[in-house]
C-alpha cells in the first residue's frame, strides 16, 4: 500500500506533467495518472520505435523526451495506462483498464485531462477513410503512418496547417486545405502573431512550404459532402455563407475538425462553476491563473482551463504546482508572487495570441444550418445513428433542452458519452429554438467517464462473494 | 403593476408534476373536456418516470400491486389505443432465478404470493429455465417463470405524452418550479418564484419522490419513503438474452433492450437528496450489482459499462400508492408514491381522472388519509 499522495494530477500531457514536477519539486506527494502507454499528452506523445525510425525528430519529440525523464527522475508516482472513470468530492478517483480497477484519493486533484476535438457533420463524414485532426496526427506523430496518399484537410483553426505539415513531412500529399474562417478573418488575427516569434516562425514557415507545393487554401468553405467512388473520395466543397458549391477535389482520405475543446468530464462530475467562451464557442471551468476552481481542493490546468496551445500549458502546468505548494503551506506568500511573476508576464504576452487562435477554431452556427440544408439524412450522432432530420423532428414535437433532446433521439446516449455530437445538438437546438447556446443547456455529465470493462470492474468471484443489501420486501 | 390583467386564466385544473402519474391524469382529464394546465419545474418526464428501468415485471412487483401492475402493463403494450403512439413497450416472459438452496424456498414463497394476487407465475426447474432464457449461468436451480413481463425504453415516452398532451389541448408549462399554492376566492393560484403562474379550480399534485413536500404546502405531513435508484447499462451487445431476469431476492432486474444494450437494475442504492437533486454512487453497492448481473448472465462480464445513473423514486410503506382526495381541501388531489409506479402509471394516471369526472372506481386501499400525520412536517428529507 502506497501513502496516500496530496495531489492527484489527471492528466499526463505537458500541463500535468509540469504541474507534478513543480508541485513535487516544493515536496509535495505526487500521483499522476494518464491513460496513455507513456506521458506526454496530445503533443508530446511519445512515438512507437516504428514512427521514430520513419519521421524525423522534430522539436515535439525532442521536448517530449526531455519532459519524460525529467518526470523520471521528479519523485512523481506515475500510473501510466490508467483512465479515470469516477472522480467523487473529497477526492477519491476510480481508474481502469481492461483488466482491473483501482481507487486513488487525495485532498487536492489537479484536472489537467487537455482538450479533445470539436466536430460536425458533413454528408458522407462515416466513411472510415474520414478521420478527426487529432487522430490523423496521432496516426502520425505516434504511428508514423499517414492517413492516405491524398489527404484533404478541412475544418478550423491553425490545427489544419499543423496537421497538413505533418502529412508533408511524412511523404505524404495534401490535396487542399478546406477553412471555415476566411482570409480576412486570420489576416485580421495575425498581426497579433508578432506577440509570439516563435509562433510567427512557424506559422511563416508552414505557409510558405504549403506556397511552393502550390496547395490550394480555400477560405470560408466547408465540405458539403464525401461520396465514396471506387478507391477514392469525390468531395463538394461549398462556401459557408451558401449558395453553390465552390468546387470538387478527389481525395482517399480526409482529416476534418473544428478545433478544440476543453474536456470537462472531472469538473462536471464536481459541479465546478463553468462559464461560455464566446468567441471560442465552447464552456471552459472558471479557474484563476492558479488553476483553482470555486471548488476546494479541485484545480484545473493546461487546455482543460481553456483552449491555449501546448505553450501556454507548460506556464499553466508550472504556476499551478506552485499554487498548490502555497495552499499546501510550503510556500509563502511573496515566494509565489515571486516565483509566479515571470511566467503570468509570459503568459501574458501568449494569451493575446492564443485567444486569437481560438476564436478561428469557432466555426459559427452556419455550419449545422448548412449540412441541415443539403444533406438532412447525415448522421449527427454516430453511435446512435441520429440524423441531422431525426433532431429537427425531436426539437419540433417539443424537445426545448439538451437534455430532453438526448432522451428522445438517443444523441449523446451512447460510449462516446456526446463529445462527438454535442457541440452539434446545441448549434441545433439553438438555432431550432432561436436562443442562445448558453440557453439550451450542455449534456448532464454520467458516469462512467469513459467505457469501463465489466470484467476489470466485477473481477474475480464466487457467487457467495457479492455482497448483497437486505432483500427487497415481498 | 396591471395585475388584473395579466392574471392567467382560470383554468379547470392545475396539474403539478409532469411524470407519468401526473401527465396520465393531465390527459384523461383534457379528454373529458376540461381545461388543464400540466405545470413542471423541468421538463416532462426527466425525473423517475424518465429515468427508470421501465420494467413491466410482475416477479419484482409487490404481490399487493400485481392486479394494478397487470392493468397497467397491458395499456403500455396498447399504447397506439389510448396514447395515439407506440412507446416501444417488449413484451417478453420473465424469470426470477434462484442459485441457492435459501433463494428456492424464498422463490417459493414469493411466486405462491403474487400467484395469488393474479400473477401467473410458475416455478420450474433448471431445464426450463435455460429452455426460456438460454444465456443465464447454468448454476441455476429453480425458477419463478412469468410468461407476462416486457419493457419500455422509458426516456422516450415522453414523447409520446408531450404530442398526446397538446393534442388533447393541455397546457404543458415547463421549467415552471412551482413553491407554493394559495387559495383566493373558490380557487386555486399556483405560485412559482412569487409570481401566481396558473390559477385553477382544482389541483393534482402529482410531485412523485417530491409530493412529501407539496402536500408541506397544504401544511400536511406525508409518510413516504424516498430511494435513490441505481441503474447501469453496458454499450450495444449482440443478443445475449431474451427475457426480464431477477432474482429470489428481488436485487436483480436485468434485461436487453431492442437497440442492444443491456440495464442492470434491483433497487441498489446510490446516496442523494430530493431537495439538492445532487446523486452520487456507492462504489461497493456498483460492484455489487455489476457481480450479480455477469454473475447471471455471464457473457455480460465481455461488456463495457456505458452509463451508470440514479433516480428518485418514492414509496410508501404498504407499497400502495397515494391517490384519491386531499383530507381538509377542498378539490384537491394527490397521485403517486407507488411502488414500481412506472408499470401502473397509466392505469393508476387514468383511475384520478375517472373518480374527478365521478365515476365509480373503488381508490379505497388508495386513501391519502392513511399516509397522513398529523404533526407539522420538519421538512427534512429521508433520503441521506
Ligand atoms: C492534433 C493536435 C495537434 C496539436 N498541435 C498543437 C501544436 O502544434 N501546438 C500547440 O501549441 N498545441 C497543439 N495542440 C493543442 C495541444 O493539445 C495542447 O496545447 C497541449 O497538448 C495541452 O496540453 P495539456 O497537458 O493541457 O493536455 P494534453 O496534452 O491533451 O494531455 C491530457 C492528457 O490527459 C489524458 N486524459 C484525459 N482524460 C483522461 C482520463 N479520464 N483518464 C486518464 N487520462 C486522461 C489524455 O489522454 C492526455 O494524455 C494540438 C492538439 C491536437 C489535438
Ligand atoms: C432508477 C429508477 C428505476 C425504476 N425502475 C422501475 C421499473 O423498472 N419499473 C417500474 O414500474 N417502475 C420503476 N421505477 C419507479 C417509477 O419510475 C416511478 O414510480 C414513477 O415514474 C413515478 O412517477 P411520478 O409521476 O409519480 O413521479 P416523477 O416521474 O418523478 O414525476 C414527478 C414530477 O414532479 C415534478 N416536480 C417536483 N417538484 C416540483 C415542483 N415544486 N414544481 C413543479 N414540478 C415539480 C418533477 O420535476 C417530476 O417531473 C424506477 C424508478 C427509478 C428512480
Amino acid at each position: 500500500m502506497t501513502r496516500r499522495p496530496d495531489v492527484v494530477v489527471a492528466g499526463g500531457g505537458v500541463a500535468g506533467v509540469m504541474a507534478a514536477i513543480t508541485a513535487r519539486r516544493h515536496g509535495l506527494a505526487v500521483t499522476l495518472v494518464d491513460d496513455n502507454a507513456t506521458p506526454g499528452g496530445q503533443v508530446f506523445r511519445e512515438p512507437s520505435a516504428f514512427a521514430r525510425t520513419v519521421t524525423p525528430p522534430d522539436h515535439e519529440r525532442r521536448e517530449g523526451d526531455r519532459l519524460r525523464e525529467l518526470l523520471r527522475r521528479s519523485g512523481v508516482r506515475v500510473l501510466s495506462g490508467w483512465g479515470i472513470w469516477s472522480v467523487q468530492p473529497g477526492y477519491r478517483l476510480d481508474l481502469s483498464n481492461d483488466f482491473a480497477v483501482q481507487v486513488l484519493e487525495a485532498g487536492s486533484l489537479v484536472a489537467a485531462t487537455g482538450a479533445v476535438e470539436r466536430f460536425f457533420p458533413f454528408a458522407g463524414w462515416t466513411d472510415p477513410a474520414v478521420m478527426g485532426l487529432a487522430g490523423a496526427s496521432l496516426l502520425m506523430r505516434a504511428g508514423g503512418v499517414l492517413p492516405g496518399r491524398r489527404t484533404l484537410v478541412a475544418g478550423a483553426g491553425p490545427l489544419l496547417f499543423s496537421v497538413a505539415h505533418q502529412v508533408l513531412d511524412a511523404g505524404g500529399e495534401v490535396v487542399a486545405i478546406v477553412d471555415t474562417a476566411t482570409r480576412t478573418q486570420w489576416a485580421a488575427r495575425a498581426a497579433t502573431l508578432a506577440l509570439d516569434p516563435a509562433r510567427l516562425k512557424t506559422g511563416v514557415a508552414w505557409m510558405a512550404r504549403l506556397a511552393r507545393a502550390g496547395i490550394p487554401v480555400l477560405g470560408g468553405a466547408v465540405i458539403r459532402q464525401a461520396r465514396r467512388g471506387e478507391d477514392d473520395l469525390d468531395v463538394t466543397i461549398g462556401s459557408v455563407r451558401g449558395g453553390a458549391p465552390v468546387r470538387s477535389v478527389r481525395c482517399d482520405a480526409i482529416a476534418c475538425g473544428y478545433g478544440l475543446k476543453p474536456s470537462l468530464g472531472l469538473t462536471r462530475m464536481l459541479k465546478a462553476r463553468h462559464v461560455f467562451d464566446e468567441a471560442a464557442g465552447y464552456w471552459h471551468p472558471h479557474a484563476d491563473p492558479f488553476g483553482r476552481t470555486d471548488v476546494a481542493g479541485l484545480y484545473v490546468t493546461g487546455d482543460g482551463a481553456g483552449v491555449r496551445g501546448a505553450q501556454m500549458a507548460r506556464l499553466r502546468g508550472i504556476l499551478t504546482g506552485h499554487g498548490l505548494a502555497f495552499d499546501h503551506g510550503r510556500i509563502d506568500a511573496a515566494t509565489l508572487a515571486h516565483l509566479a511573476r515571470p511566467l503570468l508576464r509570459a503568459m501574458r504576452r501568449l494569451e493575446v495570441v492564443s485567444r486569437a487562435m481560438t476564436s478561428l477554431m469557432n466555426p459559427r452556427p452556419a455550419i449545422m444550418k448548412e449540412a441541415e440544408m443539403h444533406a438532412p439524412d447525415t448522421l449527427m450522432c454516430r453511435c446512435e445513428r441520429v440524423s441531422i432530420a431525426a433532431g429537427g423532428q425531436a426539437i419540433r414535437d417539443g424537445a426545448g433542452d439538451m437534455n430532453q433532446f438526448k432522451a428522445w433521439t438517443r444523441c449523446g446516449m451512447g460510449p462516446c458519452q456526446g463529445r462527438m455530437c454535442e457541440d452539434s445538438a446545441r448549434q441545433l437546438l439553438a438555432r431550432h429554438t432561436a436562443r442562445a447556446p448558453t440557453e439550451v443547456g450542455a449534456f448532464t455529465q454520467r458516469l462512467p467517464l469513459r467505457p469501463v470493462p465489466v470484467r476489470a470492474l466485477s473481477g474475480n468471484f464466487a457467487y457467495a462473494d457479492i455482497v448483497l443489501p437486505q432483500a427487497a420486501p415481498p | 403593476m396591471s395585475a388584473v390583467m395579466s392574471r392567467p386564466a382560470v383554468m379547470d385544473v392545475a396539474v403539478l408534476g409532469a411524470g407519468v402519474m401526473g401527465s396520465t391524469a393531465a390527459l384523461f382529464l383534457a379528454r373529458q373536456g376540461r381545461r388543464v394546465a400540466l405545470i413542471d419545474r423541468k421538463a416532462i418526464f426527466r425525473e423517475a418516470s424518465g429515468v427508470n428501468a421501465g420494467t413491466l415485471t410482475l416477479n419484482m412487483t409487490r404481490a399487493a400491486l400485481v392486479p394494478h401492475a397487470l392493468k397497467g402493463r397491458e395499456m403500455w403494450l396498447e399504447a397506439r389505443s389510448w396514447l395515439g403512439r407506440d412507446v416501444g413497450a417488449v413484451a417478453t416472459p420473465g424469470l426470477s432465478l434462484a442459485f441457492t438452496e435459501a433463494e428456492c424456498a424464498l422463490l417459493e414463497e414469493r411466486a405462491a404470493a403474487r400467484r395469488e394476487m393474479g400473477a401467473p407465475i410458475s416455478v420450474v426447474g433448471a431445464a426450463r429455465a435455460l429452455e426460456v432464457e438460454p444465456g443465464l449461468n447454468t448454476t441455476v436451480r429453480a425458477a419463478a417463470y412469468c410468461p407476462l413481463d416486457g419493457f419500455i425504453p422509458a426516456y422516450g415516452v415522453g414523447r409520446g405524452y408531450c404530442l398526446a398532451l397538446c393534442e388533447a389541448g393541455v397546457e404543458i408549462m415547463e421549467n415552471s418550479a412551482v413553491d407554493g399554492i394559495a387559495r383566493a376566492g373558490g380557487h386555486y393560484e399556483i405560485v412559482s418564484a412569487g409570481q401566481v403562474i396558473a390559477r385553477a379550480r382544482s389541483i393534482v399534485l402529482a410531485g412523485g419522490a417530491w409530493l412529501e413536500r407539496m402536500m408541506a404546502w397544504l401544511g400536511l405531513r406525508m409518510r413516504v419513503k424516498c430511494l435513490v435508484n441505481q441503474l447501469v447499462v453496458t454499450e450495444r451487445l449482440p443478443p445475449v438474452m431474451g427475457s426480464v431476469v431477477s432474482i429470489a431476492n428481488g436485487l436483480l432486474s436485468l434485461k436487453q433492450f431492442v437497440n442492444g444494450t443491456v440495464v442492470m437494475g434491483g433497487g441498489w442504492q446510490g446516496r442523494g437528496h430530493v431537495d439538492t437533486g445532487e446523486t452520487s454512487v456507492i462504489p461497493a453497492n456498483l460492484v455489487g450489482n455489476v457481480r450479480l448481473a455477469s454473475f447471471t448472465i455471464p457473457r455480460l462480464s465481455e461488456a463495457r459499462i456505458a452509463r451508470i445513473w440514479l433516480g428518485f423514486e418514492s414509496e410508501t410503506d404498504d407499497a400502495m400508492p397515494a391517490i384519491g382526495p386531499i383530507p381538509g381541501w377542498e378539490n384537491a388531489f394527490v397521485i403517486g408514491c407507488v411502488h414500481s409506479g412506472f408499470t401502473s402509471g397509466p392505469y393508476m394516471g387514468r383511475l384520478l381522472a375517472q373518480a374527478m369526472d365521478g365515476q365509480a372506481v373503488d381508490l379505497k386501499a388508495f386513501d391519502p388519509a392513511r399516509l397522513l400525520l398529523s404533526l407539522p412536517s420538519a421538512h427534512k428529507g429521508f433520503c441521506s
